[in-house]
């Protein structure tokens, strides 16, 4: 088995905390939303992680502070959105590029997954794909995802429907799976017509009779796509409460919500509401709700709500 | 510096027409010569006494600006203010190194004085703004422009700057939720906001107009104050439009003013 991260989007929608880093570097309670994937796998796994050059030195940063070393990260060339290889894309150029020949176990490098992936590979059926599907427990909700039809024996899908307008089931597709390795030649070669519908493959696996089986989970899993998911994810897995980093000054300040400090961030006389502070960054006298902060921000007798402010902005009210 | 050359030629040349323009009034009120009961050498002391004073309320007006447009009435307001300015600054200056002889000021030269300051200046505006405008935008352009948002009020403005020969030159645009143009009237349009940094650099960015995109204000304000970029932003990104809007100062507060739209003569008052 071998570990395949998709990490080469441009996060455009969260621009401009994505300005500098790819969305996987992003903090999530603390620490990268990719470390979070990194934690529930196991050693022995071998990892790929595929990027774009515009993020090449934020990874390879990130890479440096990694404790394990079989991590490997394969650069795509695009450096603009629109010169991008599609997910499927860049997993099928690996394939063949490195000539892989293991089961394939594909994460997306952007979502956070509560479940045990130790739990989900252990319900891998040699030789038949496999899909981790979340209970989202909402129809409403349901209609922004891929959702799973499951079969009748509740363990193999009958079909996948992409954002549907009455959705028939509450499972949705996580963006994690595995691969057979039997099953990469059809993966490349549907890559070819369609590089960027990751979700698509399994689809094709059930157009050709390849039956796909899923794995069912109820713990938290966010799709990290906008500033609203951003700041949902940070709410459910940090609570309504304050959490530093090391070296943060809090003082005279109230917090409500969920409120996270970065290293070396100083807060000071200051209301926050539901705010996440990057690193380096320092608040005096301010009011802050639903804000995100990027790293060395300096705001002082300002009033925010609903803001993603870029690295090193300043605003100082005089 | 191709814009600094321009606008000491253009200040160097108003304070020619200035005081050009008050040597006429002289010749025309005491004829074509030159008279011992009202000398020209004291005439013109006193003249070029005023000029720096009165290029320096012209100033104070504006009307240097790049975004000023010099055929507008509203120009030609404050360039008959400055005029009027320009007489007074001249008449005392006249009176307090002749004040025994201030003979030869006539009403009427006043007044002379105060049309062909105000009518010379305005015509040579007009003209130098022409060619102003036409040299700021040799390539490379003097004030390489990046236009945030593609909508349509953006996409008049660019072909008015075009049409208009305006010293913002629009280089590229940038769209935050990105747009299937590829160009606007010939600007090419190079993507989302990812790119805001890479565009700034390669295209040696010196102003920002805003279009679209209200909730990334704050950071593109941030983007201009890092590289020291001017900023603009269209009043429609704010919803405001088709009605009078300017700057004020509100009790020391800058505030952004909307009013009904009213004639342009009307407007002086509010």
């Amino acid at each position: 088995m071998h570990a395949f991260i998709l990490a080469g989007g441009f996060a455009t929608r969260l621009w401009p905390l994505t300005e500098k880093r790819a969305k996987p570097l992003l903090p999530l309670a603390g620490e990268p939303i990719i470390d979070h994937l990194l934690k529930h796998l196991s050693w022995e796994i071998p990892i790929t992680v595929s990027i774009n050059a515009a993020f090449e030195a934020s990874f390879l940063k990130w890479k440096e502070q990694e404790h394990r070393m079989n991590i490997e990260i394969i650069v795509e060339g695009s450096r603009r959105d629109d010169q991008k290889l599609g997910a499927l894309g860049a997993v099928a150029h690996w394939i063949t590029h490195d000539g892989i020949t293991d089961d394939v176990f594909l994460l997306t490098g952007d979502n956070y997954c509560g479940f045990s992936f130790h739990d989900f590979l252990s319900h891998y059926t040699p030789g038949t794909p496999l899909v981790a599907a979340h209970n989202i427990g909402d129809l409403e909700k349901a209609k922004t995802y891929g959702t799973i039809i499951p079969a009748p024996d509740s363990k193999t899908i009958e079909a996948f429907e992409e954002k549907p307008l009455k959705p028939k089931s509450t499972l949705v597709s996580t963006g994690c799976s595995v691969i057979p390795a039997a099953h990469l030649p059809l993966l490349v070669e549907f890559a070819r017509e369609r590089p960027d519908n990751v979700g698509g493959i399994f689809e094709e696996f059930l157009r050709r009779g390849i039956p796909v089986e899923f794995r069912a989970y109820t713990e938290p899993w966010f799709d990290i796509g906008s500033f609203e998911a951003y700041l949902e994810a940070n709410r459910a897995l940090v609570g309504e409460k304050l959490l530093t980093g090391k070296e943060t000054v809090c003082e005279k300040t109230e917090t409500h919500g969920t409120v996270v400090l970065g290293r070396n961030s100083v807060v000071r006389d200051s209301t926050l509401s539901n705010v996440i502070l990057f690193e380096h960054c320092t608040v005096e006298d301010c009011v802050l709700e639903d804000c995100v902060l990027d790293d060395h921000c300096s705001l002082k007798g300002i009033d925010l709500n609903g803001q993603m402010l870029r690295e090193g902005t300043v605003l100082t009210r005089k | 510096m191709r814009y600094r050359l321009l606008l000491a030629l253009w200040l160097i040349t108003d304070l020619l027409f200035f005081t050009g323009s008050y040597v006429l009034a002289y010749f025309l009120r005491v004829g074509w010569i030159f008279s011992s009961n009202f000398p020209l050498d004291r005439f013109l002391w006193a003249t070029i006494s005023a000029a720096p004073a009165w290029l320096l309320v012209l100033a104070t007006t504006r009307t240097f600006s790049l975004t000023r447009n010099q055929q507008s009435l509203r120009n030609f307001a404050y360039l008959a203010y400055s005029a009027l300015v320009g007489v007074a600054f001249f008449m005392l200056a006249y009176y307090f190194r002749f004040k025994g002889s201030f003979s030869g000021i006539s009403r009427l030269l006043l007044l002379e004085e105060l049309i062909l300051s105000a009518g010379i200046t305005w015509i040579w505006h007009i003209l130098f703004d022409f060619f102003k405008r036409a040299m700021l935008r040799l390539s490379p352009p003097s004030f390489p422009t990046l236009i945030v948002g593609v909508t349509r009020e953006s996409k008049a403005l660019i072909e008015s700057l075009r049409r208009n020969m305006s010293p913002f030159t629009p280089v590229a645009i940038l769209d935050a939720h990105g747009a299937k143009e590829k160009e606007i009237h010939g600007v090419p349009v190079r993507g989302k906001l990812d790119l805001l940094e890479e565009t700034i650099r390669r295209e040696k960015i010196t102003h920002m107009i805003q279009a679209s995109g209200l909730e990334q204000t704050l950071n593109l304000l941030s983007a201009c104050r890092h590289h020291r970029i001017t900023y603009i932003l269209l009043p429609s990104v704010l919803g405001i439009v088709d009605r009078d809007k300017r700057i004020e100062d509100l009790e020391g507060y800058p505030v952004t003013v909307v009013r009904p739209r009213r004639s342009e003569i009307l407007s002086f008052f509010r």
